[in-house]
């Protein structure tokens, strides 16, 4: 059985410029819907029928688990690659529908789930402000979890009121995965 | 380089010829015909299956009283196991159970059967 991973990669809504398979050496990556399919990813959260669908006829998604509210997966429960949500902890309390949030909340809610220690966010959008806000929630949620908040200079400074989440850039964190290899 | 392992992750449980239904241990053992029954019916689901199913699937082998037991690879393959059950004159019980790979907690649904085909709840 292969060991666990310390290391967990979230790929946002965002379109990134980096090797996605570098992040695959260090730890599972989690795509948010279908924004990117520049690699094989491990999972894909996902909460709308058109990407579902879309994602069910992705070569990037054809061996990934992929996660959908309920509700959705009852309607593909015979496709062998969709998987249902796990029922999150705390969900109503971060007032958060499975079915209606980002796809990208969701991602984050998964890695956090797997128990990872360390969870990446690459081309995570914090721009909208319910979507820091939920991040936020869930950092505060699991502080034993480092969220590393992964972007181009200049960095943000939107993470730095918690303990638990750090901004670095894409350079950092390439010498990190060439350091964990 | 090694195989990958199977994993059975559909389930539904497949209904015991009417006469055989609900019979306790106690009852099969003073009715051997019954249980030549139900071995015949149990080669008959190999047959099927093997018609039928394009990846692996397995066969309970613990005794239920209801049915047997039915695990599948593949979802397509237990979708048509479960559609072609008027070609077999055969029930299935209206649940499917499926193995939630993240989790590994076994959730069951409803079978509803529609003029089109068939439909979870």
């Amino acid at each position: 059985m292969a060991m666990k991973s310390a290391y967990i990669t979230v790929v946002g809504n965002l379109p990134i410029r980096f090797d996605l398979e570098q992040a695959r050496k260090i730890g599972p990556v989690i795509a948010s819907a279908n924004n990117n399919k520049s690699i094989v990813f491990d999972y894909a959260t996902c909460n709308t029928e058109t990407n579902l669908q879309d994602m069910l006829n992705s070569v990037s998604f054809r061996e990934s688990k992929l996660l959908v509210p309920e509700e959705l997966f009852k309607k593909y429960v015979f496709f062998d690659g969709v998987t249902c949500l796990p029922d999150f902890p705390g969900l109503k309390s971060y007032d958060i529908d499975p079915a209606k949030c980002s796809p990208q909340t969701l991602a984050v809610m998964l890695a956090v789930y797997l128990r990872q220690t360390i969870v990446f966010l690459l081309g995570y959008d914090i721009s909208n402000p319910i979507e820091l806000t939920r991040l936020k929630s869930i950092m505060i949620a699991n502080p034993n979890t480092k969220f590393m908040y992964i972007c181009n200079p200049p960095g943000t400074y939107q993470l730095d009121d918690l303990e638990n989440g750090f901004c670095d850039t894409y350079i950092k964190f390439q010498e990190l995965i060439d350091r964990a290899k | 380089m090694p195989s990958k392992s199977v994993v059975y992750t559909y389930s539904v449980k497949l209904m015991w010829p009417a006469m055989c239904r609900n019979r306790s241990v106690e009852v099969l053992t003073e009715r051997p015909d019954l249980v030549d029954q139900m071995n015949k019916f149990r080669v008959k689901i190999d047959n099927v299956l093997r018609i039928v199913c394009r990846k692996h699937f397995q066969i309970d082998a613990t005794y239920h009283m209801g049915g047997v037991r039915l695990w599948f690879e593949s979802g397509q393959d237990c979708y048509d196991f479960i559609i072609r059950q008027p070609e077999f004159e055969w029930e299935v019980h209206p649940e499917l159970s499926v193995i939630n790979s993240v989790t590994s907690q076994l959730q069951t649904f409803k079978i509803v059967y529609t003029p089109t085909g068939v439909s979870i709840d």
